[in-house]
């Protein structure tokens, strides 16, 4: 599961949300670029996150307002690849990937989609393996907006804006650095959707502190997905994140017009 | 002249109704925790925060006194739906506890007393009366010789007939009343598999005939989603006649079995000249499932059945076409218990003129439309979403009006007859 990104795996990427409170001058506030790389050090350093070249994780999903569990597993890959499995029991699979140029999602309930525009720009950039490291690359503007207060903490507020496509704003623990909460507008075939995502429970994977729980608030909706396990340079098989008969089909549609 | 006379026999009227009774102050009570209940709860949930333009907190403030001196139970009634009627929406309103209790078969602990068996009937509203339009294979039922078209006149001893027409009156809605009825007459024949349910028909002669029928475990899979209680679910998917594909399903769970069927009958008939979707009876499930089923039959990229409005987002029902889909004709089967997704579908497609529809209207229930029981007994009936069709008109309250209308009759039933189906093969030939 990306850290930096927790909000990927409902198939929904980044995007705006305005900086709203701003409690404090941005000039008493320390820059972003300070905060997020306390955010690397924070959870085991550059070193650590250069150490690995691909992540499975294995947890569940839980909403409880309707009763709904799921068990998930995601697999990423150096540079952009990805490829994450929901089972919803009576509501069927959610599946999405990526193998670096076709972003995709197939549900049972509502069938293959190849992603495109706004959508595919933002899976390309919660795609990206180690997006923690190399945020300079991906963001053409990060700036700090002010604080919020998540869970009775104060935490400093960080926008990121993206080379293409809307900002989405993170919220990092004043003490620890950990980000706490993230904020964005999701571009999905449904329309915009602004999604909260408050990760907690962080504790190492090997040498990398990760959140294992992180509660998604779309909608109205809280879901919750909870992390049980992460293995680290596994061996994923090698057609995992090939791009499945149904996505060929409808792309090799799409060429053909 | 004539509004003297009207005035006069009112008032003679209103001398002979028998008087409501006065209420005790544990009563008055419940109804004052009625109307703040009912008040807060579409503050806090309509879909709508501005209320349809209605300044909420002064209908509150000048209804309050009243309810606090109502003296009768319909007194308070008339004061909790003027509130309502101020939202000038439907699907919000008030069912006296009398009414509440002919559609709620539940018992004080609040379980169904349903049970898991059922003597495999199932039932329509034809004209106010309760036909039988299917009987299970090898059902008890069927076993007894039950036929279709029969009527159903009692169950358990207790006459069908005063118990619908008050749900009737209580809802307004006919289209939502025949919904709600219907389920209300099949709940009733439902039951503990080792007990019997005693039902009085009146037979294809207009002879009453009295039969003790045992239930039998219901039909399809179980299937358990979220919090509902354990549901059976089934699909057939077959060609009706040879060139014509069919696809039935009871309701939109299970979409990885739907699919299964779908992809299976869709292998068998590429070369075929239309397909049938029937969703008479579904009450809808999974709203998603609307976009999965419509991709099958559509080719084309953008398409949205529609647009659900919450309180604080809306979301698109967009259609996502598989690769292979079918373009042929398209026949969608409807009748009053079609709801939800069943008509977020129907509509949908119709609105797209992706398909015909055939059948009766549809129940007009596309809502996440709740009825929960108030501390004073009676029904509040509030929706929390709103739903507009891709062709602009809302669905709830008015449901989806089919393209062909096809009412069913007790003498085709009788007649072993499906008028609805016969007319969608019937068009299908003609295209």
């Amino acid at each position: 599961m990306n850290r930096f990104y927790i909000a990927r795996n409902i198939a929904i990427g980044a995007a705006v949300v305005l900086s709203f409170s701003l409690a404090r001058a941005a000039d008493d506030l320390p820059k972003a670029d300070t905060i997020l790389d306390k955010f690397v050090e924070a959870t085991g350093g550059k070193a650590a996150y250069q150490k690995h070249h691909n992540e499975i994780s294995k947890g569940s999903l839980s909403i409880a307002a309707v009763g709904v569990k799921g068990d998930l597993t995601s697999y990423r890959a150096e540079p952009d690849k990805s490829y994450t499995e929901i089972d919803m029991g009576g509501m069927g699979k959610m599946t999405e990937g990526s193998d670096g140029k076709i972003f995709w999602q197939n549900s049972s309930m509502q069938g293959p989609h190849v992603k495109e525009g706004a959508e595919k720009t933002q899976a390309e950039l919660s795609a990206k393996f180690n997006a923690e490291l190399n945020w300079r690359d991906l963001f053409k503007d990060v700036k700090t907006v002010g604080t919020d207060t998540v869970d009775g903490k104060e935490c400093y507020k960080v926008q990121l804006t993206p080379a293409d496509g809307s900002p989405l704003t993170q919220c990092y623990d004043k003490e620890s650095g950990l980000m706490v909460k993230m904020t964005m507008t999701a571009q999905t075939p449904m329309g915009e959707q602004t999604v909260d995502s408050f990760a907690t429970d962080y504790r190492k994977e090997g040498d990398v502190l990760m959140p294992h729980k992180i509660k998604q608030v779309v909608a109205g909706m809280e879901m919750v997905f909870t992390v049980d396990s992460v293995t680290f340079d596994g061996d994923i098989p090698a057609d995992k994140f090939a791009v499945p008969d149904d996505i060929k089909a409808l792309v090799n549609k799409t060429d053909k017009k | 002249m004539r509004f003297f006379i009207g005035a006069l026999l009112a008032g003679t009227l209103c001398a002979l109704a028998p008087a409501q009774p006065t209420l005790s102050p544990a009563e008055r009570q419940l109804n004052v925790d009625s109307f703040e209940e009912v008040w807060k709860t579409v503050r806090d949930k309509h879909w709508d925060p501005k209320l349809n333009g209605v300044d909420w907190q002064a209908v509150h403030d000048e209804l309050r006194p009243k309810i606090d001196k109502a003296a009768t139970m319909e007194e308070a009634r008339d004061i909790m739906s003027d509130m309502l009627q101020r939202l000038k929406q439907t699907h919000f309103g008030i069912l006296p506890a009398e009414a509440y209790k002919e559609i709620d078969q539940k018992d004080e602990e609040g379980k169904s007393s349903a049970g898991d068996g059922d003597p495999g009937i199932d039932v329509r509203l034809v004209d106010g009366h309760a036909l039988i339009t299917f009987l299970a294979p090898g059902s008890p039922a069927a076993a007894q010789g039950v036929k279709l078209g029969w009527e159903i006149l009692r169950i358990d001893g207790k006459q069908l007939a005063p118990g619908m027409a008050k749900v009737h009156a209580a809802l307004g809605s006919a289209m939502l009343a025949e919904l709600i009825e219907t389920r209300s007459v099949i709940e009733r024949m439902e039951g503990p598999i080792d007990k019997t349910v005693d039902v009085e028909f009146l037979d294809g002669r207009n002879r009453k005939v009295n039969l003790k029928l045992a239930r039998t475990g219901p039909r399809g899979t179980e299937t358990v989603v979220g919090k509902l209680p354990p549901l059976h679910f089934w699909v057939e998917a077959r060609k009706v006649q040879p060139g014509i594909g069919y696809i039935h399903f009871n309701m939109f769970f299970e979409p990885e079995a739907v699919n299964s069927a779908v992809q299976k009958i869709m292998s068998e008939c590429r070369d075929c000249k239309g397909f049938i979707i029937d969703v008479r009876g579904n009450p809808g499930g999974l709203g998603a499932m609307a976009m999965g089923l419509a991709g099958w039959f559509t080719s084309q990229s953008g398409l949205v059945l529609g647009t659900m409005y919450l309180r604080t987002t809306s979301i698109k029902f967009a259609v996502f076409p598989r690769p292979e889909p079918f373009r042929g004709p398209l026949a969608v089967l409807v009748d009053g218990c079609s709801a939800s997704t069943a008509e977020i579908f129907a509509g949908g497609m119709q609105d797209l003129k992706r398909a015909r529809i055939f059948g009766t209207h549809t129940a007009g229930a596309a809502l996440p439309s709740l009825i929960t029981k108030l501390p004073n007994g009676d029904g509040f009936q509030y929706a929390i979403a709103n739903y507009i069709s891709e062709g602009g008109k809302p669905l709830e309250g008015i449901g989806v009006t089919p393209d062909q209308e096809v009412k069913l009759t007790r003498h085709q039933l009788l007649e072993g007859q499906d008028p609805v189906l016969d007319a969608a093969v019937s068009w299908i030939h003609g295209q």
